[in-house]
This record gives structure tokens, C-alpha cells and sequence, in this order.
């Protein structure tokens, strides 16, 4: 059917407005959209909500001495601190990220500068198919495969150089806050690098070439002007490694040694706000300890929703200063 | 026009929040409310078999016991949650099951959470902590004392050449080498056993560190679950844990016998748990008095064979099921948990010893089949309809 472009089958339409019959359809159409993101909010809201009230015996019987209270003692004391699953928490997400930013970076690195063309496709998917990998998967690998490397090979090796330090003080058994802290690092190494690999390939090309076109080296290539364009991309995929890092369950739990007691070294067995939640929820000894585990996974929220929030602050300001810096 | 919509969407937004929290909030506060609707009250008793499942959660050391006993009960089917001991006393209190399975007794602050009218504690079956260890090249059985299982535990007794450990191994060598101490990292009735036993053994253990299925372990890792011990003492040259007896049977794992007070050291199995179990002769308490089931002890049996760390595991019913539950519980599946309850300790017990379960003793028998009796609904006694020996 030929039809010219004055050939217009719905004349009385104007083209600035929707046409009557549509807007009950646009009408419906809001509510199911809006209705599927207000759900969302109301899910999170809710969580909120049952957490608190679930943590309320706890907040009531312990207030702010929560964080200051360093036992986590159901018998003979029933009083319960988050201080030994805090400090869990943040010793393994740090070292996690000590070792994993450099190597991710590296990775991210080498993928988008140095590797030849016909590897980065496939080696990019490979390291994007390591971030789909269930934790759990990573947690047996951890206990049957690296526990041992770490309790007969690693571990006596950092006890007899580095033991002065006091990181590395104690019994090596492998099963402790180090391996646990190891098996998050392989699991957000992954995240960061995909992220920072595709932050690092977003960089315009003019960008590399005006920094070559100076006589800069591939290094200086690299520090100049790719890794300052990329850092935004760089920083949302350390948080994201961050996030899960601090959210991590199942494999911290088959290594970290299950101890709630605050580590007094790399060499001790600890807890993560997650794993102590994991071992003790269904078999909490009290109506007390149960609200003090449902207050930590609020703390955990807490911290993974700050954490969030920061990063987009940071975010928003490297990005402003990307701006006004460097175009 | 866009401007009006958006607002409108708003608004819609702000209550579309505000029901999605009222019925979230309201589902988790309602979630004891959904027992399974059922039919009638019948007017008269003697209606098995029921339509109506039976529900049961708690302990994941009965769970395949409880399995076995689902499958060979013909009047009504059970559905049993394996979701642990401390889960299964949360939804007995919180009334979402008609029957609640626990490795320990209510502890105090568990009892004082259990709402009007009250449950009944009664055993349903027996077990036993047992230590093991990984230790290569030694395949005897080694043997402890509770005093020096106390002291491994409280990290007195850090190598395996400890001359207390060869003095009662004579003709084992023992390794020079630190004792990797596993614990459980989660509450648990093997704990409550094996803490138990400890505190009566050791002053210094009572007065630090005392009983509970969830303590304060001076030292060691801790691992989830009998499975979990089990797994990381298999993997962990050196290590010492305790498991219940079943999990040390059935594993290829060493394990240790204890010494009884009659001073032979006992390598656990099901006879002599059992034995132990009917020679400590313990008198069980009024079903409802929370505090003396607490203290009950079967540990340290005067028999010479006995083994010294046994334990009852149990289960828990409301007293009056009428009054606990409301109509929604008919009459009709009061008697069918009566009858089940009654079949479990009876003719139940048959299928213990093959799953490396310990049968109950008589006078346990008697006792339990006392307290399910003594059962009401509405303040009247619930009809036994069918025999128990049916089934």
C-alpha cells in the first residue's frame, strides 16, 4: 500500500499531543512501572523495619555498649557485643582488598594496553565468567585446596620472616582470618577488574595518542592519562569488590575458623558480621542472642548502604573533577 | 499534563509504600496465624486416619530418625523441618508447629519465652558425645579422661606428646605436635552433652566456661554442625573435636574412648549408651517443670560398661493443644499427634539402633507415655483412638 508522507491515517492527532484514547494506556502503563519501583523502595523500607524490630531487644538490653562490648557470650553471661564480628569483618575486607586492587588493576591493565588484540575478547569474558562463579563453589575450593597450601606452605613461611611483625603471630592452621581473607580477595578480583577493565577501555583513544604523540612511554601512557580518565570506573569497582567482600557468607564460613573472639592476628581463627549470623542464627541459644544477630545484619546493612552512598558522593566528585580537570 | 501525572505517580507511589509495608510487616507478625485451615471439629473421637499433616521442625541430628518415622507412620503424614534445635524451640513458641525436637532441654531464657499454656518436655531418643581426632599412623583408639578433655578445651593441654594424655595411652606414641582444637560454631545439643560433661569433670571448666549448647570456647575453630566437625577434622592434621555417635560410626574417622567412673575406658556404641542411659537410673521430672529437665543428667552411669556421655534429645508439645492453638487445631489432629507422639516412643523405637540411634530405655517409655496421656484439649483428656501397636 503506497502511502506518501502527507498520507496521514489519523489526521484529527495532534503531533504535539498524545491522542485521547491513549492515555488510559499511558495512564496504566505508569501505575505498572510505578508500581514495580515503589515496590522495590517499600521491599528495603520494609527490611528496615523488620530488622529494627527484630533487633529491638538487643538495642533495648544493650544500647550503643553494642559496639563497645567485645565478647560475644551466650553462656554464662547472655551478653553480646558486635566488636569480634566488626573487627572480623573489617580485617578481611581490608587485606581482601590489599591484595586484590593491585592485582585486578594489573589485570585491567594489561588487558586494555599491553595484551595483544586477539587475547583481550576471551581472556575479558573468562575473567567476567570468574565473577559468576557461586561463592560456595569458591569456599570448597578454599577448604580442600588452599587451606593446606596456607597451613603447610605459606603460613609457617610469613610465621618465620614476618612473625615479628605481629600479623603474623600464632599457630599457622590454615583455617583463619588470612585464608578467609585470601578467598575473598580471588572472589573480588573479578568484579574490579571487569569494571576497571571496561572503565580503562572506555578511555578515547585521542586521549592515549595525545599523551604518545609527547613521547610518553607505554607506562607513562598508562599513569597519565588512561588510569586518571578511568579512575572513576576503577573506584565503583573497588567498592563493588568492597561490597561483596563485606557481604560475603558461605566461603568465609567454611575458613575463617568460627572463633568469636576479636583476632589477635592474621594467624587467628575470627567471625564476619555475615559468617556469625550464618553459624548462629538457627541455633540461637536465646531470644536475646537471636535480636543481637538480626541487630549485626542491620549493622551489616548499615555499612554496606554507607558504604554505597559514599562511593556515590566520591563518585560525584571525581566525576566533577574529571570535568573541570582534563576537557 | 506530564507535570499532573508525575504528581499523581507520586501519590500513588507514597501509599503503594505505605501497603507494601503494612502487609510485609503484617505477614511477619501474622506468620504464626497460617496454620493450615482445616476442617470441623468432629463431635466425637476416633477419626484416624487425618487428613491433616502433622507439622514438626527442630534438631538436625533426629532429622533422620524423624524422616525414617514419617515414612513408616500410616495414620496421617508428617512434615518434619530439619531447621535446628534453636529453630525448632522458636516455632514450638511462636506456635508454628505442632511439635517442636531439641538436642537440649529449654534453657531459662528459652523457657521463659514459651507462651500460656506451656509445653511438655519428654525424650523421644538418646545419643552420645564421642571424641575424635586426626592423628596418622595412630589407629588404636586413644583414650581420655573428661579432666583432660577439659584441659585440651581450655587450652591447658596444647601438644599431643602431654605426659597426662601418654600416661593413660601407654604403648601409644603420640606425635609432638599442637593440638588443633574444633568446636562447634553453632548452638547445638552435642555441645550441651559434651559441656556438660566437661563441667562435671572439671572445676576450672564449670566455673569458666559452664554448660549450654552455645559457650564462650576459650579456644579452637569452630565448625558448622556434626558435618562440619566432622569435615574439618578429617582435613586438619592434629585436630581433636567432638561429634555425636552416629557421625563417628559412620565416618572414617579416629575416635577416642572416654573413662566412665568406674574407671574403664568406653569406646561408644549403641549398646552401651543405651545401658548407660537405664543404669542412670535417673527419675524423669513432672513434664512441665522446665527447670529440672534442664538439670537432668544421664552422664557418668555407675555401670561398669557404661559409656559416660550420653543424652536424651527431645521433644516438646503444648499441654493443652486446644488453649495453645485455637479452633484452628481440631480435635481431630490433637488425637493424631497423640497417637504419633505415643507410636514414636513405643513402636518407634524399633527403627533407632539401625540408624545408629539409641532406643529409649523402659522407664523413659513408661514416662513419655505418661506425659502424652496427660495431654488436653480444651481442659478435657484427648481420646486414644486407635492401639498403638496398629501401626
Amino acid at each position: 500500500m503506497p502511502m506518501g508522507s502527507g498520507a496521514n491515517p489519523f489526521p484529527s492527532s495532534s503531533p504535539s499531543r498524545p491522542r485521547r484514547p491513549a492515555r488510559w494506556g499511558n495512564r496504566i502503563f505508569a501505575f505498572l512501572t510505578g508500581a514495580g519501583a515503589v515496590i522495590l523502595v517499600g521491599i528495603v523500607l520494609a527490611l528496615f523495619v523488620f530488622l529494627y524490630l527484630g533487633a529491638k531487644q538487643s538495642i533495648d538490653t544493650f544500647g550503643f555498649r553494642f559496639f563497645t562490648i567485645s565478647i560475644w557470650n551466650p553462656f554464662p553471661y547472655n551478653v553480646y557485643g558486635i566488636v569480634p564480628f566488626l573487627a572480623g569483618t573489617l580485617i578481611t575486607s581490608s587485606v581482601a582488598l590489599f591484595v586484590a586492587v593491585p592485582l585486578s588493576l594489573g589485570a585491567a591493565i594489561f588487558l586494555t594496553q599491553q595484551a595483544p588484540r586477539w587475547m583481550r575478547g576471551p581472556v575479558a569474558q573468562l575473567i567476567e565468567l570468574l565473577a559468576a562463579i557461586p561463592s560456595i563453589i569458591y569456599g570448597f575450593w578454599a577448604l580442600i585446596v588452599l587451606v593446606p597450601i596456607m597451613r603447610y606452605d605459606i603460613e609457617p613461611k610469613l610465621y618465620t620472616y614476618l612473625g615479628w611483625t605481629g600479623l603474623f603471630s600464632g599457630t599457622p592452621i590454615g583455617l583463619d582470618v588470612l585464608t578467609a581473607s585470601l578467598v575473598l580477595a580471588v572472589m573480588v578480583i573479578p568484579t574490579i577488574t571487569a569494571i576497571s577493565r571496561d572503565a580503562m577501555a572506555a578511555v578515547p583513544i585521542s586521549q592515549k595518542e595525545a599523551a604518545l604523540s609527547l613521547g610518553a612511554t607505554n607506562w607513562e601512557v598508562t599513569r597519565r592519562s588512561v588510569i586518571p580518565y578511568a579512575r572513576t570506573g576503577i573506584f565503583a569497582g573497588i567498592v563493588l569488590g568492597l561490597g561483596r567482600a563485606l557481604g560475603e557468607t558461605m566461603a568465609v564460613t567454611l575458613v575463617i575458623g568460627n572463633s568469636n573472639h576479636v583476632p589477635k592476628s592474621l594467624f587467628s581463627q575470627g567471625q564476619t558480621i555475615a559468617s556469625g549470623i550464618a553459624n548462629q542464627f538457627l541455633e540461637a541459644s536465646s531470644p536475646l542472642e537471636l535480636s543481637a544477630l538480626i541487630e549485626a545484619g542491620l549493622v551489616l546493612l548499615v555499612i554496606a548502604l554507607a558504604i554505597n552512598v559514599g562511593a556515590r558522593v566520591i563518585l560525584g566528585r571525581l566525576q566533577t573533577g574529571r570535568g573541570v580537570g582534563q576537557e | 499534563m506530564v507535570r499532573q501525572r508525575s504528581s499523581r505517580t507520586g501519590l500513588i507511589a507514597v501509599i503503594a509504600v505505605i501497603v507494601v509495608v503494612v502487609i510485609i510487616v503484617g505477614v511477619g507478625y501474622g506468620a504464626g496465624w497460617f496454620k493450615p485451615s482445616s476442617s470441623k471439629t468432629s463431635s466425637s473421637g476416633c477419626t484416624l486416619p487425618s487428613s491433616t499433616p502433622l507439622t514438626g521442625a527442630g534438631s538436625t541430628l533426629v532429622a533422620p530418625l524423624m524422616l525414617a518415622w514419617a515414612a513408616a507412620y500410616t495414620q496421617s503424614s508428617i512434615s518434619y523441618s530439619a531447621i535446628g534445635s534453636g529453630g525448632g524451640i522458636t516455632d514450638i513458641t511462636q506456635k508454628t508447629v505442632d511439635f517442636g525436637a531439641s538436642d537440649a532441654p529449654l534453657n531459662p531464657s528459652q523457657w521463659a519465652a514459651v507462651p500460656s499454656p506451656g509445653v511438655v518436655t519428654f525424650p523421644e531418643s538418646a545419643g552420645a558425645a564421642v571424641p575424635i581426632y586426626n592423628l596418622p599412623g595412630i589407629s588404636a583408639h586413644l583414650h581420655f579422661t573428661g579432666q583432660i578433655l577439659a584441659a585440651i578445651y581450655l587450652g591447658d593441654i596444647t601438644n599431643w606428646n602431654n605426659s597426662a594424655l601418654s600416661a593413660i595411652n601407654p604403648g601409644v606414641t603420640l606425635p609432638t605436635a599442637a593440638i588443633t582444637v574444633v568446636h562447634r560454631s553453632d548452638g547445638s545439643g552435642t555441645t550441651f552433652v559434651f559441656t556438660s560433661f566437661l563441667s562435671k569433670e572439671n572445676a576450672t571448666w564449670k566455673s569458666t566456661v559452664g554448660y549450654a549448647t552455645s559457650v564462650n570456647w576459650p579456644v579452637g575453630i569452630g565448625a558448622k554442625g556434626n558435618s562440619g566437625v566432622t569435615e574439618t577434622v578429617l582435613s586438619t592434621v592434629d585436630s581433636i573435636g567432638y561429634v555425636d555417635i552416629n557421625y563417628a560410626l559412620t565416618n572414617a574417622v579416629g575416635f577416642g574412648a572416654v573413662e566412665n567412673p568406674a574407671g574403664n575406658f568406653i569406646l561408644a556404641n549403641i549398646t552401651n549408651i543405651a545401658s548407660a542411659i537405664k543404669d542412670s537410673n535417673v527419675v524423669l521430672p513432672a513434664a512441665t517443670n522446665y527447670s529440672a529437665w534442664y538439670n537432668i543428667s544421664v552422664l557418668n552411669a555407675p555401670g561398669s560398661e557404661d559409656y559416660p556421655l550420653s543424652t536424651f534429645t527431645y521433644l516438646f508439645v503444648y499441654t493443652d493443644l486446644g488453649v495453645a492453638y485455637g479452633s484452628s487445631f481440631t480435635l481431630t489432629q490433637a488425637e493424631n499427634l497423640v497417637d504419633f507422639l505415643h507410636w514414636i516412643v513405643t513402636i518407634g523405637q524399633q527403627a533407632s539402633a539401625g540408624l545408629y540411634y539409641v532406643p529409649l530405655p523402659a522407664f523413659a517409655v513408661t514416662s513419655d507415655n505418661a506425659t502424652i496421656n496427660a495431654l488436653l484439649y480444651n481442659g478435657a483428656s484427648i481420646p486414644v483412638c486407635v492401639p498403638t501397636t496398629a501401626a
